[in-house]
């Protein structure tokens, strides 16, 4: 297919996670919430409606987050958010800890802006919100694909221009809300 | 489907009042090693009640350790409603005979990144963490077992599960009236511990509902409930695709019907829970027996899993 053609976002995309709204577990006996930073409103709202169990509140990265939630139960609920690749290293970071996946919540993030993985030279680059997107390690310019890596966190990004380096497309947002997300492939 | 193996019985003992044990050699070449969790299709040629021709093909745990590759174990329970697969296997088949095994396949393997595993069995459930212990021993992994049996008809392989400090196994022995407290042994275990669960329906719901209500993930709640097909009402079948009718009699299942008119249909489990078997259905009204199919699949009766389910209807149109 010729780069410059616009397609409509795949919805066959698998890899691509969907974070469907987020209710308290009422059933935990242990309830954790987990922030990027302090700006994670939604978080804040949900942690306040929350009635049961006990309740504990955290702002930390994947490397920072406390060891001593190791030594909570099976039974604990957990609330995540943040942006995108920081909600899958603390997803990770809770699941090597014994976590259950389905006990781990992944608020929607805040911002439609991506961790990308560039599949040429492996350089990872973060807050990435258009395509095609200059790789910062090897230069390449490339396509922010939908395809997600969950151990990554992150979207692939393939070069665009490999066959025809003058075939170079328009820039795009990739925020979804603001208009249509487009990808060639 | 991969080719089918030729076996033959070495050995037969009885390791319960209703278990009998066969112990399965290659006739030529060398078996697969396998493993923990996997199971064999033994299809077993014989005669109905009215002295017809009749195959069954029934899916058992191999007990044996996976490492093994010079013998397969499998152990068969004598099932008080059989349609008689477990009754041929228990009274016509001797040390010497030959029998068609499928190579193994496993649709209940532990899930090696848990921290702790948590085996529970029931009866002959027993049968597939037989091939776990081996490697949980291997690998030096936090394990421990809660079996519970009758000993009046199962609690095979008692002896060979003697205590020992990795593998700690509590029994329970219900003719004696003793039962395992699922919320104490559920509730008391560390994160990353992952459950199995294998035994009757009853066994595996309880697990399920005890987990639900302590507030565990059902993530790592794990369960095999290999279902033998169950008799039902004759019902009768037309083929779409190869223009075929076929009567599916009270004793057997639709797949067995299909096999024995000669059409090919993918399979695995026979028992209702992988899936493979999944056929399209065109006219009639399925009766749902799996534990596959969601719950808005079934309604929409679009499909059915021959190797479990049957018609509501006196008849079934299906797309093959």
């Amino acid at each position: 297919m010729n780069a410059s053609t616009d397609i409509e976002l795949d919805p066959a995309v698998k890899s691509r996670p969907d974070y469907p709204p987020v209710a308290i577990d009422a059933r935990a006996s242990h309830q954790v919430f987990i922030a990027e930073d302090n700006e994670q409103t939604s978080l804040t709202a949900l942690s306040e409606q929350c009635q049961t169990g006990e309740k504990l509140s955290i702002v930390a990265d994947a490397e920072s987050l406390p060891v001593s939630l190791a030594e909570l139960p099976l039974s604990t609920a957990l609330y995540v958010s943040g942006s995108e690749g920081y909600l899958w290293d603390i997803h990770n970071r809770l699941t090597e800890m014994g976590f259950g996946v389905d006990k781990i919540h992944l608020l929607a993030p805040a911002s439609a802006a991506r961790r990308l993985f560039c599949t040429h030279c492996y350089t990872t680059m973060e807050g990435v919100a258009h395509t095609p997107y200059t790789c910062t390690g090897c230069g390449r310019p490339l396509l922010v694909r939908d395809h997600f890596s969950r151990i990554l966190g992150a979207y692939v990004g393939v070069q665009i221009n490999a066959e025809d380096p003058a075939d170079l497309p328009a820039t795009e947002s990739l925020d979804e809300s603001a208009s249509d997300v487009k990808e060639a492939c | 489907m991969s080719d089918p193996i030729q076996v033959r019985v070495a050995a037969v003992r009885t390791v319960s009042p209703k278990i009998r044990e066969f112990t399965l050699e290659a006739v030529s070449g060398q078996l697969f090693s396998f493993s923990p969790g996997s199971h064999v299709v033994v299809t077993m040629k014989g005669t109905n009640a009215e002295g017809k021709a009749k195959v069954w093909k029934n899916a058992y745990s191999l007990v044996s350790d996976g490492f093994d590759a010079s013998r397969y174990v499998i152990a068969v329970r004598l099932q008080d409603e059989s349609r008689g697969g477990s009754v041929f296997m228990h009274t016509q088949v001797k040390e010497g005979d030959t029998l068609e095994i499928t190579p193994p396949s496993n649709l209940f393997a532990p899930v090696w990144s848990a921290k702790k595993h948590v085996l529970i069995a029931g009866g002959v459930g027993i049968t597939p963490f037989m091939s776990y212990l081996p490697e949980m021993k291997r690998r030096g992994a936090a394990t421990e077992m809660h079996y519970s049996y009758r000993g009046d008809a199962t609690g095979a392989y008692r002896e060979e599960l003697q205590v020992d400090e990795q593998t700690p196994v509590t029994f329970y022995d219900g003719a004696a009236g003793e039962r395992c407290d699922l919320k104490a042994v559920l509730g008391s275990q560390p994160l990353g511990t992952h459950f199995y669960v294998c035994g009757p329906e009853s066994l595996i719901e309880g697990v399920q509902e005890t987990a639900m209500e302590l507030g565990l993930p059902s993530s790592n709640i794990h369960f095999e409930a290999f279902a033998a097909p169950q008799p039902g009402q004759p019902f009768a079948v037309q083929l779409e695709g190869s223009g075929l009718n076929i009567q599916v009699s009270e004793d057997e299942s639709l797949l067995e019907a299909l096999e024995r008119s000669g059409v090919e249909v993918p399979n695995l489990c026979r028992g209702g829970v992988c899936g493979q078997c999944r056929t399209q259905v065109v006219d009639g009204e399925p009766e749902h027996r799996d534990s596959f199919l969601s719950d808005t699949e079934k309604a929409d009766n679009d499909c059915l899993m021959p190797c479990v389910s049957r018609a509501r209807s006196s008849s079934l149109t299906l797309s093959i």
